[in-house]
């Protein structure tokens, strides 16, 4: 290597003096580099690569902000109900320290909410086609038409309702190391804002 | 690898015993040549005793608080050991070269040259924990995010530290041989493609999840009576491209500078991009001190953690 080359020509004294001491490059001992006869700026290529870096970065931040306006479609595998929940406990945020455990408890009532109208939906539904089908004293006939036609309907609001019940269960399911501790887990690198939720979600609960 | 900064300290040595009229007439500078950008000592100094300062703390505040042992925090930890480790290198490489100013190492000796090697492999240990830290915390968010539900069987405790062992025994063996071998050219350019490789792949992990999380907002949007705004997805954009932009913006000089220095060393274009060695290496620096506020410090439980540390201490004083 070059240093071994250059132990060779040492003398040996060793002291050194302040007026000595200069930095300088291993390898310029390959030889002089010669500055002439160029064509372009010697910075050249510092100019070109921080340049050519920060108009990537731009760029980069203009291609997500575009992502996020055009609407591109993103193809999802799993439930509704289930990154629902993940959404919510996502959204638990890096800004409110304090806040945390409320924002989840409102993100949940905010979801109940959503589920909740879902629920009542059904149920009008349900009652407008009893309501459509009611005649005096014929109640118990009624009822006993009444009940198989809507218990199939029941049985998918069922389903519905223990299928959005799911992020509820899992909840509880997964107590053994809740509290802060799911919340940190899932706190997500982007930070979306939890604020206009929370409006909404006091709108509802007040 | 011989990184300039950490070899001059041995050029240094032996440049003293060298007459400097010889200096002048074995290489003829020409007036226009790229004088190396000098950055202070101080300057190092400084910014190297807030990076270990501040990593220090992450991983004091993650050890004390015992709702803090989980495997997220123990990748941030792993990135906090890997940018003290960078830290640390280029304070040993100051005090080295202020104890040759001042005479008390021998020049040339066995210990130097062994010196200069180990601190060569903490280098590169360093960096590839730092890019390999940054993986896993951006693997751990993605399990969150896409295996929500099973994320507690998936990435348990043991299974975090056993992944934490097995990257930091892979980087020490890659320091090491990249350090012997730093002439090879294979060895260069293997290194330099891992770099990219692991952008692109910690991007397209990112890039997935804050697709996911637009979707999710989009959807909530969509719900009667909810008001979410546009600013969500801005802001997603603004995190996302900070994360990439600080591990650009720190790596990439000194990935560029080690890719010139072994394909064009004697063209003058490379020799002057060669001379702010020292800015870059000032960059990785400051990739060390802004590490822990994009990824660390953005807990906030490690934020309280650390404000009950400074309040007990302040208490303790009165």
């Amino acid at each position: 290597m070059s240093m071994h080359r250059l132990s060779s020509n040492r003398t040996s004294q060793q002291a050194l003096s302040n007026s000595d001491y200069t930095w300088e490059y291993e390898y310029y001992e390959y030889g002089p580099v010669s500055f002439e006869g160029l064509k372009a700026h010697k910075y050249s290529i510092v100019i070109g690569f921080w340049v050519g870096l920060a108009v990537f970065v731009i760029f980069m931040f203009f291609v997500l902000t575009l992502l996020t306006k055009t609407g591109v479609p993103h193809q999802d595998n799993t439930e509704p109900s289930e990154k629902r929940f993940r959404l919510n406990s996502f959204v638990a945020d890096f800004g409110r320290p304090l806040e945390s455990d409320k924002v989840f408890s409102r993100q949940i009532a905010e979801e109940s909410r959503s589920l909740f109208h879902f629920y009542i939906n059904e149920v009008e539904h349900l009652d407008k086609t009893k309501r459509s089908h009611k005649t005096p004293g014929l109640d118990s006939n009624i009822c006993f038409q009444e009940v198989p036609r809507s218990s199939g309907r029941f049985e998918e609001e069922l389903n519905c309702l223990t299928k959005f019940n799911i992020p509820n269960f899992v909840n509880t399911d997964q107590n053994s190391s809740l509290g802060e501790d799911d919340l940190l887990i899932s706190e997500p690198p982007i930070i979306l804002e939890s604020k206009s939720v929370i409006p909404a979600s006091h709108q509802i609960l007040n | 690898m011989r990184t300039d900064r950490a070899s001059e300290i041995i050029r240094l040595l032996g440049q003293t015993s060298i007459p400097s009229s010889e200096n002048i007439s074995a290489f003829s500078l020409n007036k226009t040549d790229c004088t190396q950008v000098v950055v202070p000592e101080e300057v190092f100094f400084t910014i190297a005793a807030v990076g270990i300062l501040e990593n220090l703390l992450v991983l004091i505040a993650v050890i004390r608080n015992k709702n803090l042992h989980l495997p997220m925090y123990f990748f941030i930890c792993s990135l906090a050991v890997s940018d003290m480790l960078g830290s640390l290198y280029k304070t040993l490489e100051n005090i080295l070269i202020i104890l040759c100013k001042m005479g008390y190492l021998k020049p040339r000796g066995d210990f130097e040259t062994k010196m200069d090697d180990v601190i060569d492999s903490m280098f590169i240990l360093s960096l590839l924990g730092s890019i390999f830290s940054l993986l896993t915390i951006a693997a751990d968010r993605y399990i969150t995010i896409f295996y929500a539900l099973r994320y507690h069987n998936i990435m348990t405790l043991k299974r975090a530290l056993i992944i934490l062992a097995a990257i930091w025994t892979f980087c020490a063996g890659s320091g090491i041989a990249i350090a012997i071998f730093s002439h090879e050219t294979a060895v260069v350019i293997s290194f330099t493609i891992l770099f990219p490789l692991m952008l692109i792949f910690i991007l397209c992990l990112y890039i997935h999840m804050f697709l996911l999380a637009r979707s999710h907002a989009k959807k909530i949007a969509s719900l009667p009576t909810s008001t979410v705004h546009q600013r969500t997805n801005t802001k997603g954009a603004i995190t996302l491209t900070i994360f990439l932009g600080v591990f650009l913006f720190c790596w990439a000089p000194f990935v560029l500078h080690i890719l010139l220095m072994q394909f064009c060393p004697h063209n003058p274009y490379c020799a002057c991009y060669m001379s702010i060695f020292q800015v870059n290496g000032t960059l990785i620096l400051c990739n060390a001190v802004i590490d822990p506020m994009v990824y660390a410090f953005r807990s906030p439980e490690l934020r309280s953690t650390f404000k009950k540390m400074f309040c007990c201490t302040r208490s303790n004083w009165k």
